[in-house]
């Protein structure tokens, strides 16, 4: 079996959530599978400027072939864009306009892609919302398998996405969560699995060794990702700060990551920057909880590596993603305000057997969803059911005047009507 | 405040959350949704809550921005209005030329969308006198409200200062009800300690508790003046002592005041040295455990005082 997996950066010093997630899926296939990257040149997410050779590499035994960007993002103009599309009435042909201009717009990557349709298998692409996944998946659409990486944002209500997601192969998804929303969005009804990803978790994390290499001695939560607005770290200052006023003798607040966000200068607060795979698991197995504060996720995978070393988690309980996946693994709480925040820390650090409890939880739930033979199961299932089933073809383009028809509705109106809140059932 | 309860075997994160909630709402008293925390913070009510938020110089803003504007410029455009000149003959050529200006343009299109133009800038004008006028409202609306507000947060103050002062005093109230209602019984069922150095009353005190009379009011209000050193008026001292020797032989460890009183009518004593020996009891009694009322009131107003801080606490002793 050859798969080709294709998505918008890859390196192995390139650490998006997707594009992670897509190079763990491609070393994993890769033992089961003949498995081949495409991508692009670009290493930057917001520039998407050509920055790697275009070419043939292997990164860590997986054949990788890059394309070149055609223009970098004009970030003013994909602003402009975005809210036509998001917030009102358009045309599908502003929201080609607006894929074009989201990027990374690599023409050479989807004719590579359409020529060698007939090479691989199946494809699968990552994150739906970029071009090369909507333009590759238009290109072979009886092998497209779309990893959608969505998140509960309005790109998901943007009506050139519905008939791509209902129209591919399979879909896999990252949580029950986005499976309702865009089954919901798409009217989708064809196959698809939650899958997730697993992580590369050490046999035996040493805290001791964090502790004294950090020189940290007190108890701590940790947050682990890029110290950002939009991971929610402005607010989780913001509520740390008022919580140390509360609880003097409380938790510490440890951050491993690079920063956008400045972090504020407070004596509980220690910002480590980013670290190496080694010490980030350290830090997790010498933490008392991690903390998830971003409400836009579809998978948080720290979330996972924290449950995997049996810890416990606080999550933001306004994204849906975290707070169903806690409730289900009833591995971590979460909160909605700074009353929630507040209290379930306090519970977490003072309830010692509670902390144990839900990282136990946490480990098992691991252990049954996202370990990696269970992952690597649930693809090849997948491939084999896809290789028995025949597909149903993927939904023509709009003509040439119903393109221009401003008749789309706004996406961020779109999703805002979908059904919200965390799926229960296991 | 209620305590979480987590099973081992069964965490269930929902219900921890709902504990959670519920201990929140415990503290604050009462609960919003998110959705109406939403709401405030939308309209920034705060701003206007919180006297300390508000522009000192509101009123002066508000003044030099209420004054009111000068008439935007305008001009009435009639069908003539192209045309017009206050030279005749250009008048008059011009009007010849009319037709032939209309073969080249349409005019009269130009003419009425000025005309509709200076139409539009009449009911702008209007609209914007009628918004300052708005405006002036608005700021008295703001002002009252911002006034009431600030009086009820204060009102607000108060009434919780009072709630808290009334608790810690029904609270203090409740102990003290309850200390005294576990100290009569208990006092009764108690064998009487030597009292060192002091000798043994030998009549009931002038204000000596009747039989019947309410209990609790003995100890408290024994007063010094029936104490042993009172005269004893007509007992003289072997009468003392007999007396002494028959409580004595009276009152045996776990014997009660009923179980005495039994033993009394059984035994045939007369029923006059049984009350005054009740009454010399009790006058004892109440000697004897004054220090310990005075320490249970003092750890009383101790206590009240650190909850309440309410100094006038200790007037009810």
């Amino acid at each position: 079996m050859k798969i080709a997996v294709v998505v918008q950066r890859y390196g192995a010093d390139i650490n998006g959530g997707a594009e992670l997630h897509a190079r763990y899926i491609a070393e994993h296939l890769s033992r089961h599978a003949e498995v081949e990257v495409l991508t692009t040149s670009a290493r930057d997410y917001v520039t998407w400027k050509n920055e790697l050779p275009p070419g043939e590499e292997r990164v860590n035994g997986v054949i990788v072939r890059r394309f070149p960007v055609a223009h970098p993002r004009d970030v003013r103009r994909f602003g402009r864009l975005s809210h036509v599309v998001f917030d009102t009435t358009h045309s599908i042909a502003d929201e080609e306009r607006w894929l074009e201009s989201e990027g990374p717009t690599s023409p050479a990557l989807v004719a590579h892609v359409r020529k060698s349709a007939d090479a691989f298998d199946f494809f699968v692409f990552f994150s739906y919302r970029y071009y090369h996944a909507w333009h590759g998946a238009r290109a072979v659409p009886g092998k497209a398998i779309i990893v959608p990486t969505a998140e509960r944002d309005a790109a998901v209500g943007l009506s050139i996405f519905a008939p791509v997601l209902a129209g591919a192969r399979a879909l896999m998804y990252n949580s029950l969560e986005e499976r309702a929303l865009i089954e919901h969005v798409t009217g989708r009804t064809g196959p698809g699995v939650v899958v997730g990803v697993g992580s590369e978790i050490p046999d035996r994390p040493d805290p001791r060794r964090f502790r004294k290499r950090f020189d940290i001695r007190r108890p701590f939560a940790i947050y682990v990702g890029r110290i950002d607005e939009n991971k929610g770290c402005a607010e989780l200052f913001s509520y740390f700060e008022r919580y140390a006023t509360m609880y003097p003798h409380g938790l510490d607040l440890v951050l491993v990551g690079a920063n956008v966000l400045p972090v504020p200068k407070h004596s509980r607060i220690r910002h480590l920057g980013f670290l190496p795979d080694a010490d980030k698991f350290d830090a997790l197995a010498a933490s008392d909880v991690l903390i998830m504060p971003s409400r836009y996720e579809s998978l948080s995978m720290v979330t996972l590596e924290a449950w995997a070393l049996g810890k416990p988690t606080l999550v933001n309980g306004q994204c849906d993603v975290l707070k169903g996946q806690a409730i289900r693994s009833r591995a971590g709480l979460y909160y909605e305000n700074f009353d929630e925040f507040a209290e379930a820390l306090y519970l977490l650090e003072a309830t010692g057997p509670l902390g144990g409890i839900l990282g136990q939880s946490g480990r098992a739930f691991y252990q049954a969803h996202y370990a990696w033979p269970v992952i690597e199961r649930k693809y090849l299932d997948m491939f084999e059911r896809l290789a028995r089933e025949p597909g149903t073809p993927m939904a023509p383009r709009p003509g040439w005047f119903a393109r221009r028809a401003r008749t789309a509705r706004p996406g961020a109106e779109v999703v805002a009507a979908a059904p919200s809140g965390a799926v229960r059932s296991r | 405040m209620g305590e979480f309860n987590v099973r081992s075997d069964s965490v269930d994160v929902d219900e921890i959350m709902r504990q959670i909630r519920a201990r929140i709402r415990e503290k604050r008293g009462a609960d919003y949704t998110e959705q109406e925390l939403q709401q405030l913070a939308q309209v920034k009510l705060e701003r206007f809550i919180d006297p300390k938020g508000i522009r000192s110089d509101l009123v002066q803003q508000f003044r030099r921005h209420a004054a009111t504007s000068p008439p935007l410029p305008n001009f009435a455009f009639g069908e003539d209005t192209l045309y017009e000149t206050h030279r005749g003959p250009v008048a008059a050529i011009r009007r010849l030329l009319r037709p032939i200006l209309k073969l080249f343009f349409n005019p009269d299109r130009l003419t009425a969308a000025l005309h509709i133009q200076s139409q539009v800038n009449e009911q702008a004008q209007e609209r914007l006198a009628r918004q300052e006028a708005r405006e002036a409202l608005t700021y008295e609306v703001i002002h009252n409200l911002t006034v009431e507000v600030t009086r009820l947060g204060i009102e607000t103050h108060n009434l919780k200062m009072r709630v808290e002062s009334l608790s810690s005093r029904l609270d203090f109230s409740e102990r003290r009800a309850r200390s005294m209602e576990g100290l009569t019984p208990a006092r009764s069922a108690q064998p009487q300690r030597p009292q060192p150095g002091r000798q043994p009353a030998a009549t009931a005190p002038a204000t000596s508790p009747v039989p019947g009379a309410p209990e609790s009011t003995g100890p408290l209000n024994a007063p010094v003046g029936g104490r042993p050193d009172a005269p004893s008026g007509s007992e003289d001292a072997s009468g003392g002592e007999r007396r002494r020797r028959r409580r004595r032989r009276r009152r045996r460890p776990g014997q009660t005041l009923a179980d005495r009183q039994a033993s009394s009518e059984s035994s045939g004593e007369a029923g006059a040295d049984m009350d005054r020996d009740q009454s010399v009891d009790r006058a004892d009694d109440g000697w004897s455990d004054e220090g310990g009322d005075a320490a249970e009131s003092g750890d009383d107003r101790g206590g009240d005082a650190n909850d309440a801080g309410q100094s006038d606490d200790t007037s009810d002793q």
